[in-house]
């Protein structure tokens, strides 16, 4: 162990890093709770595809319009944001598909995923932009340790917005998650409600996943929320035991993998992890009928 | 007051699972709808409620705006996921009138839990949902279709689950509930007796045989026309106020 790593040498070493960790777990630990809920968990894994294909497809635009990829692109062929509206525009159909009859949320989000693989290996095997393969890697992945400003200014403006709107509608969606034909014959927008969930989590993913990785976002995603809903009967626990465990996992996973030198995403992850048989143990014991 | 109709109305998923058809409902009644399985009573309530679009025909709102709306399902399938009490659940039926992104206020809170007393579940308001057994499933769904002050209650054989006995007696409950207040109903039963003891008017369904009838529960409700929809011989008698029904097995003719 490195020893001489202190709590504030940790802090003033990695201040963005750890501060884009904190961000993306907590929007993560929100959203969550209704990814979990949803049975969607595998979202985020085909969200990150999709981003890929968009970065990809960014790259490969550029080279056929004669762009340097390394200059600076036009909004419309930038990666970034193809990936973003990419991710956001696959949110958006998802909510459309899932209210279709006999298709599965899981068969779904499954499509999504091997489709976009598919045509993201497809347009990083062009010749065009074979060379750029660690340019688009570091796009779409980013680097947990070594966090750009700007990314953790979107994270933040991201964070800010998909926090707002949890704040302000969190009770109905979550109402159209349990029971969208009730819903509806309330009155209740429902497929709004489920387009703006959807575009949340599309862009959240999409953006955290830059900043601090694909891997950690999506175990800030399911594990918290997961080993949470196992765990406890009230909305209220379960939303605030998914948020902190998401941030606690990104502080203490950092923390450890700055000590001991270990990779920094799957420490993260591994922690998060921890809470499972933590919440079964929980549930075994009786702990879920009292809290 | 009229409060929905349907106007010649083709109602079914891709196909029409019926011939055109008129249906309204006003305020104060209470309407059976009856069919053998399969044959479109659901798909007509839907219909009726906006969930399924009509293939053809016209749903008027009388009052230029869609009726209050109480819908309890067939037997809920709680996802055993949702950390839902039975009280929260209950609230839910209030959002129509909360309003999205607003908070149910005091008053909301209280509604809910008068309706979680009405239905008998007092002492389960803090229970999970999903912890709570078929029958008190139903009856917390009946509360919070009640809580959000309904003009037209719409039950979908939503007693299917439960012993003959719970079952009476929550239509019975329904049928008081809503007389008390005022409050229009429609369900879809296959209890015979419970359309007669609980119906003003009924409505026959059953799409495989093209069936479509609805009129006053005494015109509609007989031996005759009970067999030709269910196409075994069907005799109905009233006795002392009470209508009484007999299905014998075999071919109606």
């Amino acid at each position: 162990m490195n020893e001489t790593l202190s709590l504030s040498a940790f802090w003033t070493l990695f201040a963005p890093s750890i501060a884009a960790a904190l961000v993306a777990a907590a929007v993560c630990g929100v959203l969550g709770f209704f990814v979990v809920l949803r049975r969607v968990a595998f979202v985020s894994a085909a969200l990150g595809q999709i981003s890929g294909l968009g970065v990809a497809t960014g790259f490969l635009l550029g080279t056929v319009f004669g762009l340097d990829p390394h200059e600076h692109t036009p909004v419309y062929l930038d990666p970034v944001m193809l990936a973003i509206v990419l991710s956001a525009g696959t949110s958006l159909l998802l909510a459309s598909v899932s209210r279709v009859q006999r298709a599965s949320p899981e068969s779904t989000v499954a499509f999504a995923y091997i489709t976009a693989s598919a045509l993201a290996i497809i347009v990083l095997a062009s010749p065009k932009i074979v060379q750029e393969s660690h340019e688009v890697t570091d796009l779409l992945f980013g680097s947990t340790v070594a966090v750009r400003r700007e990314h953790l200014v979107e994270l933040g403006v991201v964070a800010a917005v998909v926090l707002a709107s949890q704040f302000f509608l969190f009770k109905d969606f979550l109402f159209v998650s349990f029971d969208p034909e009730m819903a509806r014959t309330l009155g209740l927008p429902v497929r709004r409600l489920d387009m703006v969930l959807n575009l949340s989590v599309g862009v959240a993913v999409t953006v955290a996943t830059r900043a601090v990785g694909a891997l950690p976002v999506f175990g800030f995603l399911v594990l918290p929320a997961g080993a949470a809903l196992l765990a406890f009967q009230s909305v209220r626990v379960v939303l605030i035991v998914s948020v902190l465990g998401a941030m606690f996992a990104a502080g203490f996973g950092f923390y450890l993998s700055a000590a001991f030198d270990w990779p920094t995403g799957p420490m993260m992850v591994v922690v998060a992890a921890a809470y499972w048989p933590i919440a079964a143990l929980f549930r075994l014991a009786g702990g879920r009928q009292r809290a | 007051m009229e409060l929905i109709r349907l106007e010649h109305a083709e109602i079914g998923y891709v196909k029409p699972l019926l011939a055109p058809l008129d249906l309204s409902i006003s305020r104060g009644d209470r309407l059976a709808v009856l069919g053998p399985n399969g044959g479109g009573k659901s798909t007509l309530l839907r219909s009726l409620l906006g969930l399924v679009p009509l293939l053809s025909g016209r749903r008027v709102l009388p009052q230029g705006k869609p009726p209050r709306l109480g819908y309890v399902p067939q037997a809920h399938r709680a996802d055993p996921l949702y950390p839902l009490t039975a009280l929260q659940v209950v609230l839910q039926g209030r959002y129509g009138l909360v309003g999205v992104g607003r908070s149910p206020s005091k008053a909301d809170r209280a509604a809910a839990v008068t309706q979680l007393g009405k239905v008998g579940l007092s002492e389960q308001a803090d229970k999970p949902f999903r912890s709570l057994s078929g029958g008190q499933r139903q009856r917390v769904l009946l509360a919070r279709a009640l809580c959000g002050e309904p003009e037209l209650l719409v039950l979908d054989e939503f007693t299917s689950d439960l012993d003959p006995a719970a079952s009476a007696g929550l239509l019975a409950e329904v049928s008081g509930l809503a007389q008390g207040s005022g409050v229009s109903v429609m369900f879809v039963t296959h209890e015979i007796s419970a359309a007669a003891a609980h119906a003003s008017t009924v409505a026959l369904v059953d799409s495989r045989r093209g069936v479509f009838e609805s009129g006053p529960m005494a015109q509609v409700l007989t031996g005759e026309r009970l067999s030709r929809l269910y196409g075994q011989k069907v005799q109905v008698e009233r006795r002392d106020g009470r209508t009484v029904v007999f299905v014998e097995s075999g071919d109606a003719t």
